[in-house]
C-alpha cells in the first residue's frame, strides 16, 4: 500500500517538471517564416516578420486559387528586438511563432553597425530556432525584399529558403545558418560570413537573387566576396558538394564543363622559425559534364583536364585568400587551425593574429581528379573524317 | 490509515475463508434396496421438471424384476435407450436369461444384456444425479443398491462450421463449438498420440460444467499443470458459462489491462500451442478454449504466419507490430505534436494543418477524444446489432463522422484521417484490441495534458507494467525481456519451419527439441544427378 501510495505521489509530481506547459491551439499562433531586421531613423529596431496564412496556402479542394496574398508582413518598431516582438500583439490577433522561421535578413546598415546586439535573441529565445538561414540585404531594404512575390512559391521568405538550400548545387555562396553564423560570431579570429541578398530588375521584372558573400569582422560588415571568391573559401573549408567548373578544351577550340562531384580539404598550419604558414590540400574528383569541342577527350588528353581543373581550383582559392588578407578578415577559421594544432603558442599569438593573418603564407595543393565521362566517351560531334 | 485498512483487508480475508468452510456438505445419500424408495428420492430431486422421464417396467420372467429407466428428455440419443437398453431388458432376457443369474449379480445383466458402449456401476445418488444431467441414462433395478449408469449422451448440436473470428486465407477453416467432446475430438485428430491427456473435471457448484484440461505429458513442465490444477481446484463458484469466467478466475494480473491468458477458436491454434508446451483448457458450452502460459508476443502470432512462405509471413509479423503502435499512439502523438510541439511539424505540413484546424470551434484533444469515443461506440452498435442494421450502422457512422461532420466544419479532416488509421490498424491485432483501446484513451489523456512528456510517461509506465507481468510462471514478455536469442527465430520475423529446431524456451517444456537439425530442403548430392542424367 505504501509503495503504491510513494508511486502515485512520484508520478504526481513528474507532471511538475515539464518544462513546456503550454497546450496551444494550432490556429492560436501565426506562423512567422522570415524576418527582417532594419534600423529606423530614429534609431529603434525596425522588424519586419512575414506572416505564412495557411488558408491562402493550403490546397482549395473546391479549385481555383485564392487570389489573396499568402502571406502579411508586419513592421513595427521598438527599442529593442524582444520588445519588438513583443509590440506586435497589438497589432497581430494571434501570437507570434518564430518556431518555423525560414530565414533572418540583416539590412546593411544594421550589418555594418554590429548584428551581434540584434541576433541575441534568436538564438537566447526558445521559440526560435538555430536552423535559421542568415541573409544580409545587399543594397535594398529587408522589408522590400520580404515583399517580392515571384517565382513558385507563394511566400517570399519560403521563395528565399528554397533559394539559399538550391545554392549547394553551384557552390557559389555560403549558405550560412544560425548556428554556424553564431559560432563564428563568438570566435575570436573566425570571421564569420553571410550570403548577399538584393532585388534585381525593375517592376514587374522583379527578383531575389543572392549576389556574393557578405564578410564580417567583429561582428561589423567590412566587405563582401564575389561569386568566385566564395567558392574558394568553400574549397578551403570542404563545403563543396557540387558545381561546375569550366576550363578551355585542350585543342582551346572550345570548353570544358567539369561537374564537381566530390572535394575534401585539408588545413595544416606549420610555424617555422617563427613565420606562420597554411598549407591547404584539396582532393576533388569531377566528372566531364559536357565539352563544346571535338576532340574526343575520352583519351589520355583527360588527364591535361585534370591539370586545368585543378589550376583552376588552385586560382578560386587564391583569389579568396588574398581578398580575405586585404580586408583582414579570417574567414577560413586558420587562426582555429593554430591553435588546434599550437595550443602553446597560441596564446600570444592571438592577441597579434589582425598583424600575422594578411601576411601569412598559403601553399596551395590541389590534387583534382576526372573519374569519368557520362554516359558517352565520344563527342556528341559529327565525325570530321 | 493504511493499518487501518489492512485490518479491514485482514477481515475480510478470515470471513471469506469461514464461509468456505461452513459451506454445506453435501450429504452423500446413498441408494436403497428398494426401488420405489430409490424412485422417491430422485422424484424429490427432480421434483416437477418436465424435462425428466423416469420410464417403470419390469424384465425377466416370473417373478419379474421392476426396473426403472432415468433419463433427461433431449439430452439422449432415444434410438440407442430404445434398441441397446429397454430392447434386450424385456424382450431378449425372456429367452436368454435363467431366473437366477440376474437376481444375483447386476454386472450379469451389465456384461450380457445391456447393447452400450459405456456403462457405470454407481451408488451414490448425488454422482447418479449429475450423470442424469449429463445426458446419461440411469437403470434402477429392484433389489439393487447399486444403478447402472449408461452414457446415451446425444443432443443437438452446431457441428463443426468455420469460426467467426481468426479468418485465415490458408489453413483449415474447422473451429471450435460448444460441445467439449466434438472440441476434444477435433484436437485429437491433430494430435494423434496417447501422450496427449485430457483430464476433465466439474467446475461450478449449480452449472457442473465439464472443464478439461489437454496437454502432452512428455513435453509440458509438470509445474505448469500442477499450477492450473492448483488454481482450477480453488474456484469456488456457482457457475461457469464461458471460458471467460475461468479465465478471470485463473488469471494472474486481474487487475492489467493486458490479458495473461490466451485463447482460441480453432483446434490447429490450440495444438500447435500445446506442441510448444503448454496447456489448454477447454470448457463445455463455449467455442473459445484457454490456452496458458502466455506471451505478449503471442499476439502478433497467427497460425497463417506459418502456413504462408517464411518472407511473406515475417513482413506481415513486423506490419502487426507496427500496426499496435500506430493504432495506441496515433491519436496521442497527434494531438500532443499540433498542441505543444508544432515545431517537430514540416514547415509545409504545418500550414496544411493549420489550414485545415482554421475555424474549427472546439479544441483539438477534445475533437480526438469525442471522435475515439464514437469509434468505439460505432464498433460496438456494429457487434451488437443484427448483422442487417449493423452494416446500416456503418453506413450512417461513416457518412455522418466521415463527410458531414467536415463539411459542417465541426471537425477537421486530418482528425478524421487519424481517427480512420486509428481503427483500421486496431482489427490487425484482434488478440490485443481491448488494451489497445484502453491504452488509445490512456495516451491520449496524457499526451493532451502533458504533451510528448506525457506519451513518453505513458509508454515507458506500459513497458514497465509488462514487464513485471508473468503468465503461469512464464514472464510476459519474454522471449524479448529476458531476452532469449533462440526464440527471436518466432519472434519479429518467423524463420522457415525447418528452421524452428526447438519450442519455445520460457514456457519450460521438458523435452526442448521439437525435430532434428538439418532439415533445410537441399539438392541431391552431386554423383546422383549425374548418374541419373
Amino acid at each position: 500500500m505504501k509503495k503504491i501510495m510513494s508511486l502515485m505521489i512520484c508520478i504526481i509530481l513528474t507532471f511538475n517538471l515539464t518544462g513546456c506547459w503550454s497546450y496551444h491551439e494550432l490556429n492560436d499562433y501565426a506562423v512567422v517564416v522570415g524576418v527582417g531586421i532594419d534600423k529606423a531613423e530614429s534609431g529603434n529596431v525596425l522588424l519586419t516578420a512575414q506572416i505564412a496564412k495557411p488558408s491562402a496556402l493550403a490546397k482549395d479542394s473546391k479549385g481555383g486559387g485564392s487570389q489573396e496574398k499568402a502571406y502579411w508582413n508586419i513592421t513595427n518598431e521598438a527599442e529593442t528586438i524582444f520588445s519588438t516582438v513583443r509590440s506586435y500583439t497589438h497589432e497581430s490577433p494571434r501570437k507570434l511563432y518564430f518556431q518555423h522561421n525560414k530565414v533572418l535578413i540583416f539590412s546593411r546598415e544594421v550589418a555594418e553597425e554590429g548584428v551581434q546586439k540584434y541576433i541575441d535573441f534568436f538564438v537566447r529565445d526558445n521559440e526560435t530556432r538555430i536552423i535559421t538561414w542568415v541573409l544580409v540585404a545587399d543594397k535594398d531594404k529587408p522589408s522590400d525584399i520580404l515583399d517580392i512575390e515571384r517565382g513558385l512559391e507563394k511566400v517570399p521568405a519560403i521563395n528565399i529558403d528554397k533559394l539559399v538550400e538550391a545554392q549547394q548545387y553551384n557552390a557559389e555562396t555560403y549558405s550560412m545558418k544560425l548556428l554556424p553564423f553564431l559560432q563564428r560570431l563568438m570566435s575570436k579570429t573566425t570571421a564569420p560570413v553571410a550570403p548577399l541578398i538584393e532585388i534585381s530588375g525593375e517592376g514587374e521584372e522583379q527578383k531575389i537573387v543572392i549576389s556574393g558573400s557578405a564578410v564580417f569582422k567583429k561582428g561589423k560588415l567590412v566587405g563582401q566576396l564575389n561569386k568566385t571568391e566564395t567558392r574558394g573559401l568553400l574549397w578551403v573549408d570542404g563545403e563543396v558538394k557540387s558545381g561546375i567548373i569550366v576550363v578551355e578544351c585542350p585543342d582551346g577550340e572550345g570548353k570544358v564543363d567539369l561537374e564537381i562531384m566530390e572535394a575534401s580539404s585539408t588545413v595544416t598550419p606549420e610555424i617555422k622559425d617563427g613565420n606562420i604558414s597554411i598549407k591547404i590540400e584539396i582532393k576533388e574528383q569531377s566528372n566531364l559534364g559536357s565539352q563544346s569541342c571535338a576532340e574526343n577527350l575520352a583519351t589520355s588528353e583527360i588527364l591535361k583536364l585534370g591539370e586545368k581543373n585543378a589550376s583552376a581550383i588552385r586560382n578560386e582559392i587564391t583569389a579568396s585568400v588574398e581578398k580575405a588578407q586585404k580586408l583582414n578578415a579570417d574567414v577560413f577559421g586558420f587562426g582555429e587551425a593554430v591553435q588546434r594544432k599550437y595550443p602553446g603558442q597560441w596564446k600570444e599569438l592571438e592577441s597579434k593574429w589582425d598583424d600575422i593573418f594578411p601576411n601569412i603564407q598559403v601553399e596551395i595543393e590541389v590534387d583534382a581528379e576526372l573519374y569519368g565521362t557520362g554516359k558517352i566517351g565520344e563527342p556528341a560531334h559529327p565525325d570530321e573524317e | 490509515m493504511f493499518q487501518y485498512i489492512k485490518k479491514v483487508l485482514k477481515h475480510l480475508k478470515n470471513k471469506k475463508t469461514n464461509d468456505e468452510d461452513s459451506a454445506p456438505q453435501s450429504s452423500q445419500l446413498s441408494l436403497s434396496l428398494d426401488l420405489n424408495s430409490n424412485l422417491d428420492t430422485l422424484r424429490k430431486i427432480f421434483s416437477i421438471s418436465s424435462d425428466i422421464v423416469i420410464r417403470e417396467f419390469a424384465f425377466g420372467q416370473k417373478p419379474q424384476i421392476h426396473a426403472a429407466l432415468i433419463y433427461v428428455d433431449g439430452l439422449v440419443d432415444k434410438a440407442t435407450i430404445n434398441q441397446s437398453i429397454i430392447k434386450p431388458l424385456m424382450y431378449d432376457s425372456r429367452t436368454i436369461c435363467s431366473e437366477e443369474t440376474h437376481k444375483e449379480n447386476i454386472d450379469h445383466i451389465k456384461t450380457t444384456l445391456l447393447s452400450v458402449g459405456e456403462v457405470k456401476q454407481i451408488t451414490s445418488i448425488n454422482k447418479l444425479v449429475d450423470g442424469c444431467m449429463s445426458g446419461d441414462t440411469i437403470l434402477l433395478i429392484n433389489g439393487f443398491d447399486e444403478a447402472l449408469v449408461m452414457s446415451t449422451r446425444a443432443w443437438e448440436t452446431r457441428g463443426v462450421q468455420e469460426p467467426q473470428t481468426e479468418n485465415v486465407v490458408r489453413g483449415p477453416r474447422e473451429g471450435f463449438s460448444e460441445t467439449l467432446r466434438i472440441n476434444t475430438s477435433l484436437l485429437r485428430r491433430k494430435i494423434k498420440n496417447p501422450d496427449l491427456i485430457l483430464e476433465t473435471m466439474k467446475i461450478g457448484n449449480r452449472t457442473k460444467t465439464d472443464v478439461c484440461i489437454a496437454y502432452l505429458n512428455s513435453i509440458v513442465n509438470p509445474a505448469l499443470i500442477d499450477e492450473i490444477k492448483r488454481r482450477l481446484n480453488r474456484i469456488n463458484t456457482d457457475a461457469i458459462l464461458e471460458s471467460g469466467y475461468i479465465e478471470q478466475f485463473i488469471e494472474d494480473a486481474p487487475y492489467s489491462i493486458f490479458a495473461t491468458v490466451a485463447n482460441s477458436e480453432k483446434p490447429d491454434v490450440v495444438a500447435a500451442k500445446i506442441l510448444e508446451g503448454r496447456a489448454a483448457i477447454f470448457i463445455d458450452g463455449t467455442p473459445f478454449v484457454l490456452t496458458v502460459p502466455m506471451l505478449f508476443v503471442e499476439s502478433f502470432q497467427t497460425s497463417e504466419d506459418y502456413y504462408s512462405r517464411t518472407f511473406f509471413s515475417s513482413i506481415i509479423r513486423i506490419l502487426r507490430y507496427v500496426s499496435y503502435m500506430i493504432t495506441i499512439l496515433t491519436p496521442g502523438v497527434y494531438v500532443a505534436v499540433l498542441a505543444y510541439h508544432p515545431e517537430l511539424i514540416p514547415t509545409p505540413l504545418m500550414f496544411t494543418l493549420m489550414a485545415s484546424e482554421e475555424g474549427l470551434p472546439f479544441p483539438l484533444f477534445l475533437e480526438l477524444f469525442v471522435m475515439v469515443l464514437v469509434f468505439d461506440i460505432l464498433r460496438e452498435a456494429g457487434v451488437r446489432l443484427p448483422r442487417p442494421v449493423g452494416q446500416a450502422v456503418s453506413i450512417v457512422g461513416a457518412l455522418v463522422i466521415g463527410e458531414a461532420a467536415v463539411a459542417a466544419g465541426i471537425v477537421s479532416d486530418f482528425t478524421v484521417i487519424v481517427i480512420a488509421i486509428t481503427a483500421v490498424s486496431s482489427f490487425v491485432i484482434p488478440a490485443q484490441t481491448d488494451s489497445a483501446s484502453m491504452l488509445r484513451y490512456i495516451l491520449l489523456i496524457l499526451g493532451g495534458v502533458m504533451g510528448g512528456y506525457g506519451i513518453i510517461i505513458g509508454l515507458i509506465c506500459a513497458l514497465v507494467h509488462l514487464a513485471t507481468l508473468r503468465s503461469f510462471g512464464t514472464p510476459y514478455l519474454s522471449p524479448l525481456a529476458p531476452l532469449v536469442r533462440r526464440d527471436l527465430k518466432d519472434t519479429f520475423i518467423r524463420v522457415p519451419i525447418w528452421g524452428m529446431a526447438t519450442r519455445p524456451e520460457d514456457i519450460g517444456a521438458q523435452e526442448s527439441k521439437r525435430q532434428s537439425s538439418g532439415l533445410k530442403p537441399t539438392p541431391p548430392p552431386e554423383e546422383e544427378n549425374q548418374t541419373r542424367s
